[in-house]
C-alpha cells in the first residue's frame, strides 16, 4: 500500500510490523460493527458494487453507519451525504494534530497518509509516540495499523454484504451500532463541558427527530456544541471570579 | 426493502468518500502551511461528544423513525449498564458490546423466569 521505498530499511520494517502485531490486538472488536455496516447497505438498497465500495472508499464506519440509516428512513441524498460528514468533521482534529508529523513528506505520501486517517490510527500513533518519544520512523509504525485496519475493516463489511442476512433478525445485531459508539464516547467525555455537549446533543436528536430534511441530527450536534460553549464559558467565569 | 438506483448508489459513496477525505487532507494538506484556528479546535473538541451522543440517543430511543415505547425497556437498560461498562473498561469495545447484547437478550430472559 504504501510506496516500498519508505520501507526499505530494517528499523523501518520493524516498526511497519508492529503497527501490524499493535492493530491485530483491536481488529476482533471490527467485526460485529463491520457486520452491520454490511447489512446496512444491502438494507438501504445500495447495488452490491457501490456496497462494497463504501468501506473501501469512505472507510469510516461511524459515518457509513450514519448516511445508511438515513437512506433507509427515506432522506434525501445530500442529506445523507452531508450528515455523514458531520459525523467526520471530528477528523479535522487529527488531521491538523498529524500536520506537523507529515510536513517533510510528498504531496503524495501526505494524501495517502490523510486517506487512511481513522480514529484508530490515530490513537495508535499517540500513544506508540508516549512509548517511543523521537521515534523516525512513525509513519512506517502508521502505515502498519494502516494496513490492518482497512484490510479488516474492508473484510467485515464484504462479509455482512454477503452472508449478513444469514443471523437472524431477532438477534437485533443493528443494536451493535449505538453500543459501539458507546465505548468511543466513553473514552471522549474528558470534561465538564463536554459532558454538557453530550447530554444536550442526545436529548436534542431524540426531541428534534421530526425536524424536516431529516435534519435533525445535525441540528442537534449544533444544540450540543452550544451547550458545550456556554459551559465552557460560565466555569471560565466562575473560575475567573474566584481567583 | 428499499432499491436505489445504480447512480443514486454511487453519488452517496463518492459524495461521502470525497467530501471524507477533503477532512482528512484539510490540516495535512490543503491548510498546511497554517495552525488551526482555536475557536475551530475549541468548537471541533465540543462537538465530538455531541455527535456521538446524537447517534447513541437517536438509536437507543427510536426504531424506525418512531419514539419507542416502554415495550423496548430491555434497550434502555442494556445501553444504560453498557455505558457503565464503557466508562469501567475505558472503552473496551469488545467488553462494551459483549455487556450490551447481552443485557439486551439476557434481561427478558430474566424477567420471564421471575414472572
Amino acid at each position: 500500500m504504501f510506496p516500498s521505498k519508505a520501507l526499505s530499511s530494517p528499523p523501518a520494517r520493524a516498526a511497519y510490523l508492529s503497527g501490524v502485531r499493535d492493530a491485530l490486538l483491536v481488529i476482533p472488536s471490527y467485526l460485529p460493527f463491520g457486520l452491520v455496516c454490511g447489512v446496512a447497505s444491502v438494507n438501504a438498497g445500495l447495488t452490491t458494487g457501490a456496497s462494497l465500495a463504501l468501506p473501501a472508499l469512505v472507510y469510516g464506519g461511524s459515518s457509513q453507519a450514519v448516511a445508511l440509516q438515513f437512506l433507509q428512513g427515506n432522506a434525501s441524498l445530500w442529506v445523507a451525504i452531508l450528515s455523514g460528514c458531520v459525523i467526520n468533521l471530528r477528523m479535522a482534529v487529527y488531521s491538523a494534530a498529524m500536520a506537523s508529523r507529515v510536513r517533510h513528506l510528498s504531496k503524495a505520501r501526505r494524501m495517502l497518509v490523510a486517506a487512511f486517517l481513522v480514529d484508530n490510527t490515530f490513537a495508535f500513533m499517540q500513544e506508540r509516540e508516549r512509548t517511543h518519544p523521537h521515534d523516525q520512523h512513525i509513519v512506517a509504525y502508521y502505515a502498519g495499523t494502516s494496513t490492518m485496519f482497512w484490510t479488516f475493516w474492508f473484510l467485515f463489511c464484504a462479509i455482512g454484504i454477503f452472508a449478513g442476512n444469514i443471523v437472524p433478525a431477532s438477534w437485533q445485531l443493528d443494536f451493535a451500532i449505538p453500543l459501539s459508539f458507546i465505548a468511543i464516547a466513553a473514552t471522549s467525555i474528558r470534561s465538564l463541558p463536554m459532558c454538557a455537549a453530550a447530554l444536550v446533543g442526545g436529548m436534542a436528536s431524540v426531541l428534534l427527530f421530526a425536524l424536516p430534511l431529516k435534519l435533525g441530527l445535525i441540528a442537534a450536534c449544533l444544540a450540543g456544541l452550544l451547550a458545550g460553549l456556554l459551559t465552557q464559558t460560565v466555569s471560565q467565569k466562575i473560575r475567573a471570579q474566584k481567583s | 426493502m428499499m432499491s436505489l438506483t445504480v447512480l443514486q448508489s454511487w453519488a452517496v459513496v463518492f459524495g461521502l468518500a470525497i467530501g471524507t477525505f477533503l477532512i482528512r487532507y484539510s490540516f495535512i494538506g490543503l491548510f498546511a502551511d497554517r495552525d488551526m484556528p482555536a475557536w475551530l479546535d475549541r468548537a471541533l473538541k465540543l462537538m465530538v461528544p455531541a455527535i456521538f451522543a446524537a447517534i447513541v440517543f437517536s438509536s437507543v430511543f427510536m426504531v424506525g423513525g418512531q419514539l419507542a415505547g416502554l415495550d423496548q425497556w430491555p434497550r434502555y437498560v442494556a445501553a444504560f449498564i453498557a455505558s457503565v461498562a464503557a466508562v469501567l473498561s475505558r472503552g473496551n469495545m469488545l467488553v462494551t458490546l459483549g455487556v450490551g447484547m447481552a443485557g439486551l437478550h439476557g434481561l427478558p430472559w430474566l424477567v420471564g423466569l421471575a414472572s
